[in-house]
């Protein structure tokens, strides 16, 4: 059903915080995953019980510390424990239903709560933000209601969200619409009939300027990931190719510990196959004349996506993490393109599509493993 | 590096148990010649060769890595081998969208009564790595 949220003298925040207390109080709900505004200016996801700390969650805090489906994994396990929410953004779901599919998390006792998603901030931009007044709220709402990119030329959104082809949350359950939204009209929302029937929201009809404003997003957004990827994959078939492109790589493994579909806890690449003797490194080196320190930054690269790039959802928690600030991000939008392509794959898109490389045809790429 | 008149590939080769390893060993009991390029690695099925095992030995330097299994359909564990071939497409997309060369892994069904085909399936192999020259990733210290 289609309802709307009441907003009083224009505070969006507020009416979301009501709603979210509400579903708290009523008990529909035992626990809500949202970030919590804390000491310092952080925006800080955590799971919420007590209805009065929803004064101090801020789902519309333009920052993604965590893609929330590693939390959600965490949080539901094979079975959720009770009746949690989780406010998460499209590519935190898109994540999670990767993740359930991997048999990480489940969507059982879970209430996916989304919202429109304008973009978000790396985390030092967005503590800068905070510093101004009024914490760029208003002007965030007002992006997302004119359709335009939030950022501004000393703090620009990060570089996936200005890619990102996937801003409305489709699959959650309660999906709130801030795309074209004007507040003195209240706040569009999606939820369950017998929710709404619950808490106490008759239907109202949909708005019609946020599926405009959200075509405009999406076709600036298609813009710069062609452009982008364009030129990654430029990069990738010059000379030097990928190597090049990974040479700043310290093999510090952050990318894969941001990573919401990197779930082994068991990674090869942290495993002691790596711990190598010395007289190893000293064969190897002379097998070359040289050899980088550490080694294997590229090997993990590659392994990595061989291992999950037909799942990547394009989050880019692993640019943001990188201390090199090599693209990761893009170069596995990149090659995760055209490995999702070739199995006609859209990570996060259903929990019906089989993972592409757990299931098989008999009768498919026949002619591979036959000779020319 | 060596001009390619005296290059000799070095071709590294994952051979399932049940059939291409055997295969193998026919092609020797049978005392086919075939290029002695090839260093043989058993797995007890081509679906247990992760992409690690084929990637590593391109960046050490290898100039080419082969895949063998058994026939689709004739897998010993019914289905390991059509989940070997999702994954060899997922790594040839990978290869070629990395500016890599897909052309070094190989993939090849050669059945344990198929010795003639294995001795072959080499000797095209290392006329074809050949042909491609020397791994750049051979001198690629930085890889």
């Amino acid at each position: 059903m289609k309802t709307t949220i009441p907003v009083e003298d224009g505070d969006v925040l507020a009416a979301i915080r009501a709603f979210l207390g509400r579903l708290l109080e009523s008990g529909a709900l035992e626990a809500i995953y949202v970030p919590l505004e804390a000491a310092g200016g952080a925006a800080v996801p955590a799971l919420v019980t007590d209805p009065a700390r929803m004064a101090q969650a801020n789902p519309l805090a333009p920052v993604m510390p965590i893609n929330g489906a590693r939390a959600v994994s965490a949080l539901t396990g094979k079975k959720a424990p009770g009746r949690v929410g989780a406010v998460l953004r499209s590519c935190e779901i898109r994540a999670l239903i990767e993740l359930v599919k991997l048999q990480q998390a489940t969507l059982e006792g879970l209430t996916m709560i989304g919202l429109d998603c304008p973009g978000t901030f790396e985390v030092p931009r967005y503590m800068e933000r905070q510093g101004q007044a009024g914490g760029g709220l208003g002007d965030y709402l007002a992006a997302a209601r004119e359709g335009r990119d939030p950022g501004s030329d000393g703090l620009t959104l990060r570089t996936a969200c200005q890619m990102c082809l996937h801003p409305a949350a489709d699959q959650a359950a309660i999906r709130f619409e801030l795309f074209g939204l004007d507040p003195t009209q209240g706040i569009p929302v999606d939820i369950p009939d017998a929710l709404a029937e619950q808490l106490g929201y008759s239907a109202a009809s949909a708005d019609g300027a946020r599926q405009a404003v959200l075509e405009k997003v999406l076709a600036a957004h298609r813009a710069k990931r062609d452009g982008a990827l364009a030129a990654v994959r430029a990069q990738m078939n010059a000379n030097g190719g990928l190597p090049s492109l990974f040479n700043a790589c310290i093999r510090c493994h952050n990318c894969m510990t941001a990573c919401p579909i990197c779930y082994c806890k068991t990674c090869l690449f942290r495993s002691a196959s790596f711990d190598h003797k010395p007289d190893h490194y000293l064969s190897a080196a002379q097998r070359k004349g040289a050899l980088r320190m550490l080694s294997d930054a590229l090997l993990f690269q590659l392994t990595r996506m061989n291992h999950m790039s037909a799942s990547c959802v394009g989050c880019g928690m692993c640019t943001s993490t990188c201390p090199s600030e090599i693209p990761v991000g893009m170069i596995f939008s990149a090659v995760g393109e055209q490995v999702q392509a070739a199995f006609g794959y859209e990570p996060g898109r259903s929990l019906e599509d089989p993972l592409p490389l757990v299931t098989f045809q008999a009768n498919e790429w026949t002619e591979v493993g036959e000779a020319k | 590096m060596s001009d390619n008149g005296n290059f000799e590939p070095r071709i590294v080769a994952f051979l399932c148990n049940w059939c291409t390893y055997t295969g193998a060993d026919l092609a020797g009991t049978s005392r086919l010649q075939y290029p002695p390029n090839v260093r043989i690695i058993r797995t007890m099925c081509s679906s247990a060769v992760d992409p690690v095992y084929v990637l590593k030995p391109l960046m050490e330097g290898a100039d080419g890595v082969l895949i063998g299994g058994c026939h689709p359909g004739d897998c010993h564990y019914q289905t390991g081998n059509y989940k070997t071939r999702r994954r060899y497409v997922a790594l040839h997309e990978i290869l070629k969208a990395s500016g890599l060369d897909e052309r070094r892994v190989w993939l090849r069904w050669i059945s344990a009564s198929e010795g003639q085909k294995f001795a072959s399936t080499i000797g095209e192999m290392v006329a074809a790595m050949r042909e491609l020259g020397p791994n750049p990733t051979r001198e690629n210290w930085a890889v």
